[in-house]
């Protein structure tokens, strides 16, 4: 089903794929560029549809620095290297325009920002200026304007943004709409903003698509959503887009991470297709075919969408896992967006004509070894075969290294397809995989031997421990968080689900302080509750013996804590004895955790560019 | 004496103020761009005397921000007339960040950042030697694009204060066994680069507040022994007078990566809290430049004739373009005084342009047009501007600039508005400096001030600016007449009577209070004993502020946040770490992730907003530091400031100008 076309208004789409609408940090200057082109290029392959990041209406809303400036004309030549992009592949490719209203700073356009009412939203807290019906035509005619670009640039339509963050959710929201003139009330009155913009898009449009994005949040229930796409369908819209959330507020609703499961909001899109005849979209963590042929064939849509798992997988050739640390994660802070398993994602443009497909096929074939099989190893070896070279990867323990332990810890199972689609990957472009001695007069060797628990503590444990089985504390146990990032978090909860009495202690002002870029921060704080895993912030670890003393270092108070284990959660050591006797000898190169222990995308990262400059 | 000509090395300073090295986002891209040209054109106009660019990245394996910009400074070379223009030249190491390079960072050690917890790879000797020329061929560049010299960073952050700290070299080779070996490559290979005749000055942590393990005074003074000595060669090569004779000039300063704010803090810190450390490299055999803070020019002066050779006002400089002009002038109390309240950092991952809390223009030079610099002859339409608080003040300020008669009327019995809140917060005294500063600016441009008058409707006639400020907003949780509410302003009004803040004077004894600490006793206004509740759901400099006066009061204190910390917009300030731990220390107990959901029967109800678990505190008063709300009871007429949306000082100054056509 998922191949089969699709009529959408008066156009055709190829097939029932859709990459949604999401921020890329691509833009330069408010405008598109060859970077957008050519990753929505490579993702057009598979999808029938592509919808693009928002295009601003009005010069006032610039949320972030990043947005594109769709009222400007000079849009129009980018947007127009977007649609060809698109085209090539014989998908269509629809501008999503969008107003961000309260949802959004003042700091970027020097002007306050502007809503229904004056009321903060929660994550800006800028108190918006409340719109009048004059300040509305202007941005009627804004929508208008942008419309008109879009057409000139050969686009096949346009997805007007009333969901996650948007002026036209606001007005339709009654949490975020408490006006009590004609855009105040009933929801007639609250869609009079949204249903004046359909109007006033659908005149510059002509018969080219017009989709409309509908998201359930608190004030807005799906019955709601279903009323708003009866009335839009009646006002001549052609498709309808779902989503769950409210990106200021819930945005871990938005773009969950790998503890949430596909097909999470399946319940929107089914609810607002039994009150409409027009196409209906559906999202939800969806990665693979399978997922999507799914929701297809229960009944829930008609089309699916898929953001992340394309930006991993442009052709499903390997699994998004929801770890959200290079996309949602650089995002977040203002970065272009990257990918933790795709090193490619965002550079398609600067990778020729094959994008991720093939990697231009190197010079003369040269005889390489890998020595380690984490992700930088396999990784490394993987592209290095695709090139040409004869590669042999080495690994004496367990493929996939640190992730395949990681992937051990509660919820974080997805790690494991990481591992899956490297060693598939090798596979298939012909890597020997072995557990013998590495070959290190090899023209090329390629060290990713890892790193090993720096056993900072004589009588505690490593989160590695933990993980692999070799320990099993029970009782009190106190997690030292160094990390910030899943590794204590993990183990806590482990062990509290066992019956441990945990306490996850950290020097920081956080437990997990990158959990809130991924948007891991409120499941664990819930799973912790109900766990009753306890949470220790500000607090050194200054010794393990009979106790352990803490150090509260804003008060300096110390504290001796009786427990029956530690576990810590600190920087490992690089395993880098086969750099202490082959350094500087030439062709002989570091990656992974054995140059610097980071993380997960950093192994990735490093072992795409070693294998792409052989 | 700080308008005088100075100078430096080989060459001429036109004054002794000093524009030190800070991050804009003025770049385009990580170039060097015209924005960068005109802002520091300006403050060379106003008469700085040494303008150190934004920190040059040497390597490509350092990019520490978005911008940081690249080597080539052509675009900015001849902007500055008679000062002299130096680029400084550094490398972020492990405060730097994988995430623009996609690489991993380096390090002198194994030793992850505090805040970023990145683990560096280790420098080996390539790494080093790459460096080294990356920082020769950079200084060859600067003086190659006409700059004057180079300044060299081994400040606060840098990789070079890495290497010379306990704290993060912990390596075993000669890089470990002299500390300083690694700094003296760099400023001999520069020095080689640029050549006797450019200016090579030295920014060195001489202190990093961490004296475990990390750079203290002693050590620091060590590398610059007292020339009573006689030096020579066989001194310098057993390292024994290591950087002295590389550069001409050195710059002392504090922090590491420990202790990042404590560079350039906020108004917490007093001015000049780095004194009595810089005074003790007086007299070693290099000219010392004075930083920490220091904003008023009459603690310059005093530096300066105490022998520093110059002393750098770089925040006092966003803030008043035109400070030496001013003092020349024989004017100093018409310089724009700096609110040391670091609202406007640009070291921030939203890459916001340098700007200053009041002066809009600073980091907008190409697109915000000056004000005229002396007032046009009064020809102008008269001009009735209603409200006293910032946004009206320079609306009355900026319309007399061009000629027009104006008059200003405040319903309160003196100029101000809600300055005098933000004053009366802890650390923020400085706020009142500004009222004085406007008073004296009204006063000398002619502009009719009446106080303690309400105006009415009927009363706006020709052309009127409403500047009217804001009033509370209702509470958002349901509260029982048992427990009372407060809003921050009203709370702060009190505070701010009871400081003795208000009236003419009123600033100075403030800022005094603010600097020495001695916030007043007993919360304003509430009872002893009182069991208080600061909600506090925007996280900014309120909410703590206020938690900070009640605590003082010696009344029991909470203070409930949605947030994963107090105050989370002070991170922007570089306050949020020190904020935390004051209120720690303070015994304000901080109720973190939770929203006020209900006061009553001597209680208030908080539910966490993630798990939704339910917690009583003592509650018998709630201060409210929720946002406020525009004050429209006046309308017909522009709006400018707190009457179209509650925002800060600096939106207020800017809709001030623009409302008259500036």
């Amino acid at each position: 089903m998922l191949t089969e076309p699709l009529r959408v208004g008066r156009a055709t789409v190829r097939n029932r794929i859709v990459f949604t609408a999401h921020l890329t940090g691509y833009a330069e200057d408010g405008l598109p560029t060859a970077r957008h082109a050519a990753y929505y290029g490579e993702r057009a392959r598979t999808a029938g549809l592509v919808i693009t990041e928002e295009h601003a209406v009005h010069p006032d809303d610039q949320p972030y620095e990043h947005m594109i400036r769709g009222h400007d004309p000079a849009v129009v030549p980018g947007l127009r290297t977007v649609a060809d992009a698109v085209h090539a592949h014989g998908s269509l490719v629809l501008a999503q325009l969008n107003h961000n209203g309260p949802q959004a700073s003042g700091m970027y356009s020097r002007a306050p920002v502007r809503g229904p009412s004056p009321l903060p939203d929660p994550m800006f807290r800028e108190v918006p200026v409340e719109l009048t019906e004059s300040d509305l035509d202007v941005i009627v005619a804004g929508y208008a304007q942008v419309t008109r670009h879009v057409v000139a640039a050969g686009l096949d339509g346009v997805e007007l943004q009333c969901s996650q963050a948007s002026l036209v959710r606001c007005f339709l929201s009654p949490a975020t709409n408490h006006r009590s003139d004609e855009h105040g009330g009933p929801l007639r009155n609250r869609a009079r903003l949204l249903l004046r913009i359909v109007g006033a898009v659908r005149a510059e449009l002509g018969d080219r698509v017009l989709a409309v994005r509908l998201g359930q949040e608190e004030g807005l229930p799906v019955g709601e959503l279903a009323a708003v796409g009866a009335l839009l369908e009646t006002a001549g819209v052609d498709l309808l887009n779902t989503t769950i959330g409210v990106a200021t507020s819930s945005l871990h609703l938005v773009e969950p991470s790998m503890h949430t499961p596909s097909g999470y909001a399946t319940h929107v899109p089914s609810a607002v297709r039994a009150a409409v005849s027009v196409p209906v979209v559906a999202v939800g963590r969806f990665t693979t075919r399978e997922q999507g042929e799914q929701v297809l064939r229960e009944g829930h849509a008609d089309l699916v969408g898929f953001a992340r798992g394309l930006v991993a997988g442009p052709a499903f050739e390997r699994a998004c896992v929801g770890c959200n640390q290079e996309c949602v994660g650089r995002v977040g802070m203002n970065r272009a967006l990257g990918c933790a398993v795709n090193p490619r994602a965002g550079r398609e443009s600067t990778l020729g004509r094959h994008g991720s497909r093939s990697v231009t096929p190197g010079p003369p074939r040269r005889r390489v070894t890998v020595v380690g099989g984490g992700p930088a190893g396999l990784r490394a070896a993987a592209t290095a075969a695709a090139r040409g070279h004869r590669v042999t990867l080495h690994e004496r323990g367990r493929l996939g290294g640190q992730l395949a332990l990681a992937a051990l810890a509660p919820g974080r199972a997805e790690l494991g397809f990481v591992v899956r689609d490297l060693v598939a990957e090798c596979g298939a472009n012909g890597v020997r995989i072995t557990d013998d001695e590495p070959e290190l007069d090899a023209e090329v060797v390629v060290l990713a031997t890892g790193a090993r628990p720096a056993r900072r503590w004589a009588g505690a444990l490593d989160v590695c421990d933990v993980l692999d089985g070799t320990a099993a504390p029970t009782g009190r146990v106190l997690v030292v968080d160094e990390l910030g990032f899943h590794q204590a978090t993990s183990v806590a909860e482990l062990l509290a689900q066992r019956g441990c009495e945990v306490e996850v202690v950290t020097p920081a002002m956080v437990v997990g302080q990158d959990l809130g870029l991924t948007l891991d921060r409120e499941g664990f704080r819930r799973r912790a509750h109900d766990l009753g895993v306890r949470l220790t912030t500000d607090t050194l670890v200054t010794g393990v013996g009979e106790g352990v003393t803490l150090v509260h270092h804003p008060t300096g108070r110390t504290r001796v804590r009786e427990v029956d284990a530690v576990v810590e959660a600190v920087p490992p050591q690089p395993a880098d004895e086969l750099w202490e006797t082959l350094r500087g000898r030439p062709g002989v190169h570091r990656i992974g955790d054995c140059l610097a222990p980071r993380r997960m995308d950093a192994a990735i990262r490093d072992g795409e560019r070693v294998a792409v400059a052989l | 004496m700080l308008g005088e000509a100075v100078r430096v090395g080989t060459r001429q300073a036109p004054s002794r103020v000093l524009f030190g090295p800070h991050v804009t986002n003025l770049g385009r891209g990580r170039a060097f761009s015209d924005r960068h040209r005109a802002y520091y054109a300006e403050r060379a106009a106003g008469g700085c005397g040494v303008i150190v660019c934004e920190t040059a990245s040497v390597h490509p394996s350092d990019r520490g921000y978005e911008r940081a910009p690249l080597p080539g400074w052509g675009a900015i070379a001849g902007s500055c007339g008679g000062a002299l223009l130096l680029a400084s030249l550094g490398h972020s190491g492990s405060q730097g960040t994988s995430a623009f390079t996609g690489q991993a960072i380096w390090g002198a050690s194994r030793v992850p950042d505090v805040v970023s917890r990145e683990v560096p790879q280790v420098m080996e000797q390539p790494e080093i030697s790459a460096l080294v020329s990356g920082f020769a061929a950079a200084a060859a560049r600067a003086t190659a694009d006409g700059l004057d010299g180079v300044e060299i960073n081994a400040g606060q952050h840098s990789l070079l204060r890495q290497f010379l700290s306990g704290l993060t070299n912990q390596r075993t080779d000669a890089y470990g066994e002299d500390r300083t070996l690694l700094l003296r490559e760099v400023l001999t290979a520069v020095r080689a680069a640029v050549g006797a005749d450019a200016v090579v000055g030295l920014r060195l942590c001489t202190d990093e507040l961490a004296p475990w393990a990390g750079i203290t005074r002693d050590l620091s003074l060590s590398w610059f022994p007292s020339p009573t000595r006689e030096s020579s060669a066989s001194d310098e090569r057993a390292g024994r007078q290591p950087f002295a004779h590389l550069v001409d000039y050195l710059v002392p300063v504090r922090g590491s990566g420990l202790s990042v704010s404590a560079t350039r803090p906020d108004a917490h810190t007093p001015p000049g809290f780095n004194l009595s450390m810089a005074r003790a490299f007086l007299g070693r055999g290099v000219p010392v430049v004075l930083q920490g803070s220091v904003v008023d020019p009459s603690m310059a002066e005093v530096a300066v004739r105490e022998g520093f050779a110059l002393v750098e006002m770089t925040r006092a400089q966003i803030a008043e373009p035109r400070l030496v002009a001013h003092v020349r002038a024989g004017a100093p109390e018409r310089i724009r005084p700096c609110t040391l309240a670091n609202q406007h950092r640009a070291r921030d991952p939203r890459n916001p342009l340098i700007t200053d809390e009041t002066e809009p223009r600073s980091g907008h030079e190409t697109v915000d047009p000056p004000l005229p610099r002396s007032p046009r002859p009064r020809r102008g339409s008269p001009l009735l501007v209603v409200g006293g608080g910032p946004a009206g003040m320079e609306a009355a300020r900026t319309a007399a600039l061009l000629g027009r008669p104006v008059r200003l009327v405040e319903r309160a019995d003196r100029l101000g508005g809600a300055l005098w809140l933000a004053a009366a917060l802890p650390g923020r005294a400085r706020f009142g400096l500004l009222v004085e500063w406007w008073e004296r600016e009204l006063a000398r441009l002619g502009v009719e001030v009446c106080l303690g008058r309400e105006m009415r409707r009927e009363e706006l006639v020709g052309d009127v600016v409403l500047a009217t400020g804001s009033a509370p907003s209702p509470p958002t949780f349901a509260s029982d007449p048992d427990v009372r509410v407060l809003p921050a302003a009203e709370f702060l009004a009190g505070a701010a009577t009871g400081a003795g803040a208000g009236g003419r004077g009123g600033g100075e004894s403030a800022q005094r209070s603010g600097s020495g600490g001695t916030v007043l006793a007993g919360g304003p206004g509430l009872p002893a004993g009182a069991a208080v509740v600061v909600h506090d759901p925007l996280g900014d400099w309120t909410g703590v502020g206020v938690a900070e006066l009640v605590a003082a009061g010696g009344l029991r204190c909470a203070l409930v946040t949605p947030d994963a910390v107090a105050g989370t917009q002070l991170a922007r300030t570089g306050d949020l770490a020190d904020a935390n731990a004051r209120l720690e220390r303070a015994g304000v107990e901080r109720v973190l992730f939770s929203r006020l959901e209900s006061v009553g029967r001597g209680a208030a109800l908080v539910r966490d907003v993630h798990h939704g678990a339910t917690r009583e505190l003592p509650a018998t008063v709630v201060i409210d530091c929720a946002h406020r709300l525009p004050d429209t009871a006046l309308g017909g007429h522009p709006r400018i400031g707190d009457c179209v949306a509650p925002r800060t000082v600096h939106e207020a100054v800017r809709e001030g100008r623009r409302v008259v056509g500036c």
